[in-house]
């Protein structure tokens, strides 16, 4: 007897008669594409966290530079900002 | 790997483009998801990925034998064989050094001093979950209420990785039939699945992590040098932030298993919003509550099909049990014990109380019911039973300190919190009907805009879930 369990995936609508598969893959590139020129310093951090070895010091060296770049531009700003107004929120006491 | 990192993200996108670019066999595709969980599992220790296996295989031989007996005898025996293997398998990696350890102390008491042959064996992650699913799986089969299903669905569905380690404790009935077919990825269940992932980011990385280190974290490790105000926002910020960081992982799990083309039961309802204690069990940690209603309550222990005192007395075993589940600590056990009682006199009141009787508003009953769960928190989540009775003594007699480790952030998130539980009901879906109507570019922009804002706010590092060490 299968079980009937409520799912949050089935949508309180008639179900989109539209190919999903390319859609999900675009919209996830384009967010990966954003988050890559805009957040450069989460993938710096990220790859410092690895263990050390020659390609480990060689990919840190080539994010730092692209951390660089972005802030040159004024890419990493807008995280910039968020994380600065975060902090200052984080430090307010009574 | 924990899913709100980069390490995560990296290896989902990869696994995401492999699975779906091999969906021209479902075979292939089952295998190649089996292959991504156990590295993914892997990640942690390799040597357990071969309990994994084992735990896998016991399930599937004991059931497939079970499915090809027709005695019902040597049926029920070869299912408890099966059952007992599980409870091993818990028994050993969970609560060998903890019964040692008690025993020890017993027999202390009495006057003997043994030195007990401990083993400190390390925990395999997810060891609860993936036993308690291949039980259900086993005993579907023995009751009939499925049909025993070959080796490669068993493994993957006790190896899947999006519920791997911390659940929602997706039974056989559920995936089993969902794996027999190819899936296909609608935008429905795309866009439902990227809200509750970055839903369940925000929840994990901004306000469970946030609550934990900046006050629960340094509040429950001393509560002595704390003032009353402290010790009261930070049982509310446990409630919040254990209600966040657990229901965070099942919804990332949910939204995961989406855009892999699965369908995961719903594991949490906006529980605080509970008027009653029952009601509280039917909307947190519903995969736990159902199994342990279903399996434990009225299969084993007969429900209430044995009488009054019977039921309030399986209901108070099975929550005791329940406690025990989480962990191989008096503090769990307490904690069930405490849900149960009052889940047991939640039924007596039932049956006592006359119709003409004025009843208790349900707000009433909601804060009522919200404020017995905070007080099991305490339990939970001290390390020991002093720690509990230390900080329910700070509650108690607590004094003012001239400074407060709660913060005005630390407050807003305890009030977005519990407010997330009186949000509209089916927010999320509705969000995501919109979202399925906008073009990929935008959804993307608007998806990559969102995370960037949560790991702006996001605490430096990410602790791991609660629900890991259970």
């Amino acid at each position: 007897m299968p079980r009937e369990t409520p799912s949050p995936i089935d949508l309180p609508d008639e179900p989109l008669e539209r190919p999903g598969l390319l859609w999900t893959g675009a919209t996830i590139a384009i967010a990966a594409l954003l988050l890559f020129v805009m957040n450069a310093v989460a993938l710096r951090d990220w790859i410092e966290e690895q263990a050390p070895s020659p390609v480990q010091a060689q990919a840190a060296a080539l994010a730092e530079q692209w951390v660089t770049i972005t802030d040159d531009i004024g890419l990493g700003r807008p995280r910039a900002w968020l994380h600065d107004l975060w902090k200052k929120a984080e430090g307010a006491t009574f | 790997m924990l899913f709100p990192t980069l390490t995560f993200g990296l290896f989902f996108l990869v696994v995401f483009t492999i699975v779906w670019s091999a969906s021209g066999s479902n075979e292939w595709r089952k295998i190649l998801l089996l292959l991504a969980s156990w590295v993914f599992y892997g990640a942690w220790d390799w040597r357990f990925v071969a309990l994994l296996i084992g735990s896998a295989f016991l399930n599937w031989g004991t059931a497939a034998i079970v499915s090809r007996t027709e005695e019902e005898g040597r049926r029920k025996a070869v299912m408890l064989i099966g059952v007992v293997g599980n409870l091993c398998i818990l028994g050993v990696f969970k609560y060998y050094d903890f019964f040692l350890e008690q025993l020890g102390m017993l027999l202390h008491d009495f006057g003997f001093q043994r030195d007990m042959p401990l083993m400190q064996i390390v925990l395999p992650v997810g060891v609860s979950f993936f036993t308690f699913q291949g039980m259900s799986y086993l005993i579907d089969v023995y009751k009939r209420r499925i049909a025993a299903a070959d080796l490669l669905d068993i493994t993957l569905l006790m190896s899947f990785f999006p519920h791997l380690v911390a659940g929602p404790i997706v039974r056989g009935s559920d995936l089993l039939p969902q794996f027999r077919e190819a899936p296909k990825l609608t935008r429905d269940a795309a866009s439902i699945g990227l809200v509750l992932i970055v839903w369940g980011l925000f929840k994990k990385a901004v306000v469970a992590s946030e609550l934990s280190t900046g006050l629960v974290d340094p509040v429950f490790f001393d509560p002595a040098s704390h003032s009353r105000i402290d010790l009261i926002a930070a049982a509310y910020g446990y409630a919040v932030q254990i209600y966040c960081d657990f229901s965070a992982y099942s919804d990332m799990a949910i939204g995961i298993a989406a855009l892999l083309g699965y369908k995961f039961p719903l594991n949490f309802n906006q529980p605080y919003r509970a008027a009653s204690l029952q009601d509280f069990w039917r909307r947190w940690h519903i995969s736990l509550s159902s199994w342990l209603r279903d399996y434990l309550y009225i299969d084993a222990l007969g429900g209430n099909r044995r009488g009054f005192a019977r039921q309030c007395v399986n209901l108070m075993v099975t929550m005791l049990l329940g406690g025990l589940w989480h962990g191989a600590k008096w503090t769990f056990v307490i904690w069930g014990g405490l849900h149960g009682g009052v889940l047991a006199i939640e039924r007596v009141w039932d049956r006592i109380r006359g119709e003409d009787w004025p009843r208790m508003p349900a707000w009433l009953g909601v804060i009522i019911t919200f404020h017995i769960v905070v007080l099991g928190w305490i339990f939970f989540r001290a390390e020991t039973f002093d720690q509990a009775t230390a900080y329910l003594g700070g509650l108690a007699n607590g004094t003012a300190a001239a400074t407060l480790t709660v913060t005005p952030l630390a407050c807003v998130l305890i009030g977005l919190g519990l407010g997330m539980n009186a949000a509209p009901v089916g927010l999320g879906q509705r969000i995501a009907l919109r979202l399925r109507m906008l073009p990929a570019p935008v959804l993307g922009l608007l998806a990559g805009v969102t995370i960037l804002i949560v790991d702006a706010m996001r605490f430096e590092g990410v602790a791991p879930f609660i629900y890991y060490q259970f």
